[in-house]
């Protein structure tokens, strides 16, 4: 705020200054505020990053302890402890959690690949059908149907845990990575039901009517016209269904238990019960069961945050 | 597009979404309310109606009301804590600044791990000996402090809880994020301009435009923190002393460790009724949001 000049009795050269040419005064007033101002609000901006910095430090530790854990050898892991800079870049932490005979991981890496990408296709194709269903078209209900979809979104999976259990023993799916798939293609349809329809939403009317005129019906409307315009939608969708259903580890501990049909997640807390000193192992085992959703962040985390705000501030 | 279109074009649409998520969603939830009568096991296909009783024998059990308590303080802190954790990293990092990228995305790093294995990571982090948290007390001659935290019944769950934070304050910081793209630059600008302090600018113009972020953020840390599981089994499983016992884990040991599905299908339902209340809530002030900001 600028502070007004208290009058004086006589004019300062600078008043008179002023008085002849008012922006003259208005401009150097305003300069040398700025000034300070500026000054104030470097400091300001210093002092903002440097509490940031020491925030992100702290919260980087578990990151950094993990990666540099993996890289250590048993044996430097039990001289040093886990924060020292790796001596050698070890991968035997990796060789044995992978090894067939030892962790196994490979096999349950796989498993979860098998889960996790039809998984997220189908829950994604489902999600389109239903968002393009109520996103296009007026009927009567269309928004208590929206309603009643969306709220699955927020359903607690505590309360289908055991129903879905008996399910899938009844229908003899239990232990097998299809019960898995099932479950969460249905528990993936809310929120690519919503994220479609809003979609859907947006695309202009002009061109299914234009498409109508042409001759075209319905669903080559959807498959032809519509799918196509989809893609960011579809990427939005396929980076959060997959990042979900790969680090899911409820699911697959209720409805799996054989090694056969064991999914990463429940593979690696298996391995931490089995080596509960093998930190390397288990850090080792970490990232490996990290990287591709790590990949995916790194790489289309754009469609990853947006697909939490849509998520999160559309719902 | 108001015309109303023939029954059969949306309902060809819809018929396979609306056919799964039912059976597998939808009938799965209502079941359990049904299982929650009954004194099933988990095996098998004979079992009782019981009519009340569970709920009945749940309201007396000591563990459950134990896991009440524990719901409640791990409610109460995810409330807080991420939530203001994440709206100060917001109103830090806002802008497209090159540095306030790479933060964010350092910030967000957590969201995209597996609970299983922030869980892993943070036992070693509480490792008595080794875990940097006592290494670090040792160093700045706060030794007398450190403790097993995940075996010291007074701070399991509290340890467990930062774990957790330090994934749920990323993701509310997406969202506080996000609702700031939506507070206009010149009001902002005409606080300052009108004399007020950035503290002033943040408590008068800043956080109540903000207020449909925050009500997002309460509900979704809310129910996410009511349905938390996996962090916590990983971590402690519920122990020691059942002091890190939330509902989502009692449910679990009740139904899937001792076997006592019924039982565990009223903790179910119990916490699924907690569930809608805070939608309940959520959904009322969204409603009055709207009427506030059209």
């Amino acid at each position: 705020m600028t502070k007004r000049e208290p009058p004086t009795p006589n004019p300062s050269p600078k008043m008179r200054e002023g008085l002849q040419d008012p922006n003259a005064d208005f401009a150097k007033s305003k300069r040398g505020e700025s000034d300070k101002v500026h000054w104030a609000r470097r400091l300001g901006e210093a002092l903002r990053y440097g509490a940031l910095t020491i925030v992100l430090i702290l919260f980087m530790v578990p990151v950094y302890g993990a990666i540099v854990t993996a890289f250590k050898t048993q044996a430097e892991v039990s001289a040093g402890g886990y924060w020292t800079i790796p001596r050698s870049f070890a991968s035997e932490n990796f060789a044995r959690v992978m090894d067939p005979d030892a962790g196994n991981l490979g096999l349950y890496l796989g498993n979860s690949l098998l889960l996790t990408i039809p998984a997220s296709l189908l829950s994604i194709g489902l999600g389109t059908l239903a968002g393009y269903g109520l996103g296009k078209y007026r009927f009567r209900g269309d928004g208590l149907l929206f309603i009643f979809i969306v709220a699955g979104m927020f359903l607690p999976p505590q309360i289908a845990l055991i129903p879905v259990f008996r399910l899938m023993n009844d229908i003899g799916l239990y232990d097998t990575l299809w019960a898995v798939i099932i479950v969460h293609t249905a528990f993936g349809i809310p929120i690519c039901t919503l994220v479609m329809r809003n979609f859907f939403q947006v695309v202009p009317n002009a061109l299914r009517e234009a498409a109508l005129i042409d001759g075209a019906n319905e669903y080559s409307i959807f498959l032809r016209i519509m799918l196509p315009l989809t893609l960011p939608a579809l990427a939005v969708l396929a980076t959060l269904q997959f990042t979900w259903i790969w680090n899911d580890f409820l699911w697959p501990f209720i409805l799996t238990q054989k090694a056969e049909s064991r999914t990463i997640m429940v593979g690696i807390l298996n391995l931490t019960g089995q080596y509960t000193v093998d930190w390397g192992g288990q850090a080792a085992a970490s990232l490996i069961g990290s990287l591709p959703t790590l990949f995916i962040f790194i790489f289309f985390q754009r469609y990853f945050i947006k697909g939490l705000t849509l998520g999160a501030v559309k719902g | 597009m108001l015309r109303r279109h023939p029954w059969i074009f949306p309902a060809s649409f819809l018929l396979l979404p609306l056919l799964v998520y039912f059976t597998f969603v939808i009938l799965p939830t209502l079941n359990s309310l049904f299982y929650s009568f009954t004194d099933w096991v988990g095996y098998g296909t004979d079992y009782q109606f019981i009519g009340l009783a569970n709920f009945e024998k749940i309201f007396s059990d000591r563990l459950f009301s134990n896991a009440i308590r524990n719901t409640a303080i791990w409610l109460g802190l995810a409330m807080t804590v991420p939530t203001l954790l994440g709206l100060a990293l917001a109103l830090g990092l806002q802008g497209k600044r090159a540095i306030n990228t790479v933060y964010k995305s350092l910030f967000y790093l957590p969201i995209c791990l597996s609970p299983v294995i922030i869980g892993i990571i943070w036992v070693w982090l509480y490792s008595p000996k080794l875990g940097i948290v006592n290494i670090f007390l040792r160093t700045i001659g706060l030794g007398h402090l450190a403790t097993a935290w995940l075996a010291n019944p007074n701070t399991a769950l509290f340890a467990v809880f930062v774990a957790w934070a330090w994934q749920q304050t990323g993701l509310n910081m997406v969202i506080f994020l996000a609702g700031l793209t939506s507070v206009p630059a010149p009001l902002v600008e005409a606080a300052k301009v009108d004399g007020a302090n950035t503290w002033q600018t943040l408590r008068k113009v800043i956080i109540p435009m903000l207020r449909p972020s925050t009500v997002v953020v309460l509900a979704l840390t809310a129910i996410n923190a009511l349905k938390s599981f996996e962090i916590i089994w990983v971590m402690t499983r519920g122990g020691p002393f059942n002091k890190s016992d939330t509902l989502a884990v009692f449910m679990y040991s009740e139904s899937f460790r001792k076997f006592k599905m019924g039982y565990g299908s009223s903790a179910a339902v119990i916490l699924f009724a907690m569930t809608l209340i805070i939608i309940f809530l959520y959904f009322r002030q969204t409603a009055r949001a709207d009427e506030l900001y059209d």
